[in-house]
């Protein structure tokens, strides 16, 4: 199943780099992220709470980052485990400046699902997924701006994460709203998403 | 061991008190605390209609509400709707127009029925389907429950 | 002269209705044991996967979990299920590589859902909590998906042990088709892709199984359609004798076929824990376990060939097909024998090559589901013919006309083996007239001549279709039935058959009420309890009322003649001056000269005097009934259809079946019955599909995705009869049980071509749904 898709961020490259290398930030990023730590060069390990629908459970997640090329892209390899079944994938990363103080994120992958998450949350994966991720990114982007506005003047970042119950609402209101319709079959895979969106803006050139 | 809730339901007449879990589904404590198995379970997600009862009258699906849920409700099952010396109309037409085969989907079909001949004492055969048309039945095709329907509709008139 | 009141033939309500109406009928969930435990299995996500490792020490801890078992902890129990059905001995060239599947998975995972540990708590609940605490390791392997894929070289093997993904191969030719194609004037080949379907029955599967140390003896209530074969298998399974196990099917909730699997994996399981455990234990499958682990069928792929003359007659017939068997193979070739043997429809087809290949894939395993593989051949004839009268110029109903075998062509030899190993014969028919009195209840000539050019001119899709079909029905190898009069005048009869709704009990109570001369309802039937009776194999493929009922009628008639010649020396009367009704002996012209059958029956069975030796006591007989090769029915369903142009839904307005199923028994239930295919049959074509990725994951388990017809989908099904008694058996009857999903899909591909005339539309694929009818128009 491919995953893939585009975002662009009000802050230069370097920024959303730089960002991306910020667990504290990633981790607000997406509530439900329960613990990440480093543990390999390059490698992350962590825990995401996770829900879609009537599928809800912790997945125990595996991140490696590689081709890295800071501040341009990099690939990113994750495996996720837990009750509602199971999540693979390998994705790419772009970021292109814009000019304009902009940032353009590109990201392609496949992504392979299981379980019960397969079996019968596949139906809402797609349109959940591409929701929580332009939630996520934007949550992100908003940060970015924060942290300008704070540069600008000279002040501390006035940043405040969206909670859980607010990301999720805005989720359910993007599924009212019937945001996305897909012409051709895409299968997304939350908690990849989930950790891949994490870790896209994560970034570890440590 | 969870904390227990003391439950207090009416089902088909008779009071029930019975400490229970809170997680405990309305349909496993009809069937297996009260050992009333006449309410079927049939696929656990609200889809198939198999597990109907009334609750104040009105159909659910039990397998979609906690037994906690019902405290101080009224529940009726299908053995709240007749006896074997005693059928109602409803169960009577069934057998007369041949609308039960296999019998898994039936008590959930006769409750809903019951409600909605209540509800509509005239239904067309179209009102009829789309009454029905949350009970799945995988052997009658679903015709002769609608002709018994449509009898039992008749017969309560008279 | 003896007379009885006819009763079969007869539209009687059931004897069975008031229990199930009320809530009283058991099925097994219902069972209750006091100090019952609950079962639930651990099962994989992936669908091809080494088991590394299993750790379920957490899951012992959890309260109130009382054992956890693995493939290991069974040791030496731990054996595969039995091979089912052995390739037929007679076939030649028959290549089969048996493989069953396990109780547990000891090394690799080969379909998702697999069951690789049991867990045993005081209930459901804590089971599948502690099911939550097993810690397994599975290395994922690639899945095979594909049933061309999996047999090229390289592909991952579902069965290390051989070489390829070949379960099975058997050839089978009728003629000469080379020859035939030679002469043809036309030739059309296509490729026609089948895709699986699930029987949903209402009730999933469930076992309870009681093993009493005390008394050692093992009580087992299940889901099954087969009692007598569990009985036998678990008791050699387990190392007991027959005699200390006791299988009950009671009331089932629909079984369809996939509950005439036999020895699922938990079939295997259950039994062994409660020996284990000396307790009472339970297992009840929820709808997604029934959706991975029961199991489906209907995967094919098949490039056929149909060589004509210009005249449309069918010259020959080549067919290479595909046939998926998912990840083992019990069953043996049954489907795609049943394919085989429907490929030629009811036609005089003289030339007919057929060459299956039974392919492993790592998905559910495929066991007959109603139809069993008859509905793919007769989609592939019908879909031919539909092409045939296209090319050819020649009208669709007329082309079927020119190749129906003819009423004097019967017994017809096609020479080819079938299910029952044996060579198949279509013993009796008389084709046309069945296939006219469809066409004429659904006014086909007047709706293609004057309202459908009326609609079309309304810018209305309104489509019309056939198509005929036969049935295999009624194999052997045999049933038997016992049946006994009672000191109260009521009759008992039991057979090793079990129900799932047909209406066993009142079908089979006419045939006794019909010799014994009683009322319907004085006669109780006890089926699925191998205490009662023990000889039989089960209910399927079409042959409960022709077997089993036969095997009643055998019985019955012995005790109807037993009945008379008591009767005859009490009564001091001649037997063929005696007539059985209302339950008495009467002497014809002498109403008060008569004798209750209680009576007589405890005349029969005295607590003094003797019983002449070389007789039996009692009124009772036990008969058996085999018959040499299955009945041929035949049918023909027509339907008019509407379908939206923008959406593809669509709306049935007319839906007409006639049957020929030769002596009916009761109207009432074979009504019930095709209605009840049908509707199935509709699902079938436009609604249900099981959708496998290619990692070989189900991504619809669920009623929410699988999509089973309800009311609203359902149409009118008008049905009509026409009676060809069969030569095989005594009652004359043919099996009705499957016909309704016989001929659907190709009546749908017929009627949704016709209704979108002007599109460029030809349906060689099923399941249809809305989405791919789209697809398919704007390809």
């Amino acid at each position: 199943m491919k995953i893939e898709g585009e975002y662009t961020f009000d802050g230069p490259r370097e920024d959303v780099w730089k960002l991306v290398r910020d667990p504290e930030v990633l981790a607000t990023c997406l509530p439900g992220t329960q613990s990440l730590h480093l543990v390999g060069e390059n490698e992350y390990e962590g825990e995401v709470n996770v829900h879609i629908g009537p599928i809800a459970g912790v997945f125990s997640g595996r991140l490696l980052v590689s081709n890295e090329v800071p501040p341009e892209s990099c690939t990113l390899t994750g495996e996720g485990k837990g009750k509602p079944g199971f999540v693979n994938g390998t994705g790419n990363v772009q970021l292109f400046e814009q000019g304009d103080n902009k940032t353009l994120m590109k990201y392609a992958g496949e992504v392979q699902i299981g379980g019960r998450l397969a079996s019968v949350g596949q139906r809402m994966i797609d349109t959940v997924s591409k929701s929580m991720i332009r939630q996520g990114l934007g949550t992100l982007n908003d940060a970015i701006k924060a942290r300008a506005v704070a540069r600008a003047e000279a002040k501390e970042v006035e940043y405040t994460p969206p909670s859980e119950t607010e990301f999720a609402a805005a989720v359910t209101k993007d599924l009212a709203g019937g945001l996305f319709s897909s012409k051709r079959f895409v299968w997304l895979a939350l908690a990849v998403i989930a950790v891949i969106l994490l870790v896209t803006i994560w970034l570890v050139v440590r | 061991m969870q904390n227990l809730f003391d439950l207090a339901v009416t089902v088909n007449g008779s009071r029930y008190e019975h400490a229970v879990e809170p997680r405990t589904l309305l349909s496993d404590f009809l069937r297996h605390d009260l050992g009333l198995t006449g309410t079927h379970v049939g696929c656990e997600h609200g889809v198939c209609g198999a597990c109907t009862v009334l609750l104040d009258g009105q159909p659910v699906r039990s397998c979609l509400m906690f037994a906690v849920q019902t405290h101080e409700h009224e529940v009726t099952t299908i053995e709240g709707l007749g006896t074997i010396d005693n059928l109602s109309p409803i169960q009577e037409t069934f057998q007369e127009a041949h609308g039960v085969q296999c019998g898994f989907c039936t008590p959930g079909i006769l409750t809903t029925v019951k409600s909605f001949l209540e509800q509509n004492p005239d239904p067309s055969e179209d009102e009829i389907r789309e009454a029905i048309s949350g009970n799945l039945c995988r052997c009658t095709g679903y015709q002769h429950i609608v002709d018994a329907v449509k009898l039992a509709a008749e017969k309560m008139k008279a | 002269m003896i007379m009885t009141k006819k009763f079969i033939g007869k539209r009687i309500v059931r004897n069975e209705d008031p229990q199930l109406l009320t809530g009283q009928a058991l099925f097994v969930d219902d069972v209750e044991i006091p100090g019952m435990l609950h079962a639930a299995f651990l099962r994989s996500d992936y669908a091809h996967a080494r088991l590394l490792s299993i750790d379920v020490s957490a899951a012992r801890q959890r309260p109130g979990v009382v054992a956890v078992f693995t493939a290991e902890d069974m040791g030496d129990d731990w054996q595969p299920g039995p091979p089912l059905v052995s390739p037929p001995p007679t076939a030649k060239d028959v290549i089969f590589y048996s493989r069953r599947q396990v109780p547990l998975v000891k090394d690799k995972v080969r379909h998702a859902g697999e069951a690789i540990a049991v867990v045993i708590a005081e209930s459901r609940y804590i089971a599948e909590d502690a099911v939550e605490d097993i810690l397994i390791e599975l290395e994922p392997l690639e899945a095979v998906v594909d049933l061309e894929k999996g047999l090229e070289a390289g592909s991952p093997l579902v069965h290390d042990d051989l070489e390829s993904n070949l379960a099975a191969h058997l050839f089978q030719k009728k003629g000469d088709y080379e020859e035939a194609r030679s002469k043809a004037d036309l030739v059309i080949k296509r490729r026609i892709i089948i895709d699986r379907g699930a029987a949903s029955a209402m009730e999933n599967r469930g076992i309870v199984a009681h093993w009493e140390a005390k008394s050692q003896h093992l009580t087992i209530w299940d889901t099954t359609q087969a009692p007598i074969p569990i009985r036998n298998g678990t008791a050699a399974r387990l190392g007991l004798s027959e005699h200390q196990v006791r299988v009950i099917a009671p009331f089932i909730g629909g079984g369809f076929g996939p509950k005439m699997m036999m020895f699922y994996a938990e079939e295997m399981v259950i039994p062994w824990v409660s020996k284990k455990l000396n307790r009472p234990i339970k297992w009840i499958e929820d709808r997604r376990e029934n959706f991975y682990a029961t199991t489906q069928e209907r995967g094919q792929i098949h490039d056929v060939e149909i060589a004509l003359s210009s005249d449309g007659h069918i010259l020959g017939l080549k067919d290479v097909f595909l046939h998926d068997t998912g990840a083992y193979d019990p069953y043996g070739l049954t489907i795609p024998l049943n394919t085989q043997c429907h490929t030629m429809g009811g036609y005089d087809v003289k030339n007919f090559t057929t060459e299956v290949s039974v392919v492993f894939t790592n998905k559910t395993l495929v066991t007959p589901v109603r139809g069993a593989g008859r509905p793919q051949g007769i989609f592939i004839i019908e879909r031919l013919l539909d092409i045939a009268s296209k090319e050819l110029g020649i009208d669709l109903v007329e082309i079927r006309k020119r190749n129906l075998i003819p009423p004097d062509a019967f017994p017809y030899e096609h020479k080819i083996i079938d299910q029952a190993f044996a060579p198949l014969i279509l013993d009796s028919g008389n084709y046309w007239p069945v296939m006219e009195k469809a066409l004429e209840m659904i006014g086909y000539e007047e709706f293609v001549k004057d309202e459908q050019p009326r609609l079309r001119k309304e810018g209305k899709y309104v489509g019309i279709g056939f198509a005929p079909f036969i049935e295999s029905t009624g194999v052997g190898p045999y049933e038997g039935a016992r049946v006994t009069v009672e000191a109260s005048g009521k009759i008992s009869v039991a057979t090793g058959i079990g129900t799932q709704g047909q209406g066993h009990f009142t079908a089979f109570a006419q045939i006794v009420a019909e010799q014994v001369g009683v009322a319907v309802k004085d006669v109780r039937i006890v089926t699925g309890d191998t205490t009662e009776f023990h000889w039989g194999t089960g209910t399927f493929a079409s042959r409960g009322a022709v077997v089993a009922g036969n095997a009643i009628h055998a019985a019955s008639s012995i005790v109807r003649k037993k009945i008379l010649e008591l009767a005859s020396k009490v009564l001091e009367t001649p037997i063929d001056e005696l007539e059985l009704d209302d339950g008495l002996v009467r002497v014809v012209d002498i109403p008060h000269k008569t004798i209750s059958l209680g009576e007589l029956a405890l005349l029969a069975n005295p607590l003094r005097g003797a019983v002449e030796p070389g007789t039996e006591p009692g009124l009772e007989a036990t008969a058996y009934f085999g018959p040499n090769y299955g009945a041929t029915a035949f049918g023909t369903h027509a339907m008019i259809l509407e379908v939206d142009p923008e959406t593809m839904m669509i709306k049935i307005k007319r839906y007409v079946t006639v049957e020929d199923c030769g002596t009916v028994l009761n109207p009432l239930i074979l009504e019930g019955q095709i209605h009840g295919g049908v509707s199935m049959g509709i699902g079938n074509a436009y609604y249900e599909q099981l959708h496998f990725d290619e990692n070989g994951q189900l991504l619809n388990a669920s009623f929410a995705d699988y999509l089973i017809p309800s009311a609203t989908e359902i149409p009118r099904i008008e049905v009509g009869h026409v009676e060809t008694r069969s030569s095989l058996n005594e009652l004359g009857t043919k099996g009705v049980g499957e016909a309704g999903t016989i001929p659907v899909p190709a009546l749908f591909a017929q009627a949704i071509e016709n209704a979108l005339y002007n599109q460029e539309l030809e349906i060689l694929e099923m399941p249809l749904s809305p989405n791919r009818l789209f697809e398919l128009l704007n390809k």
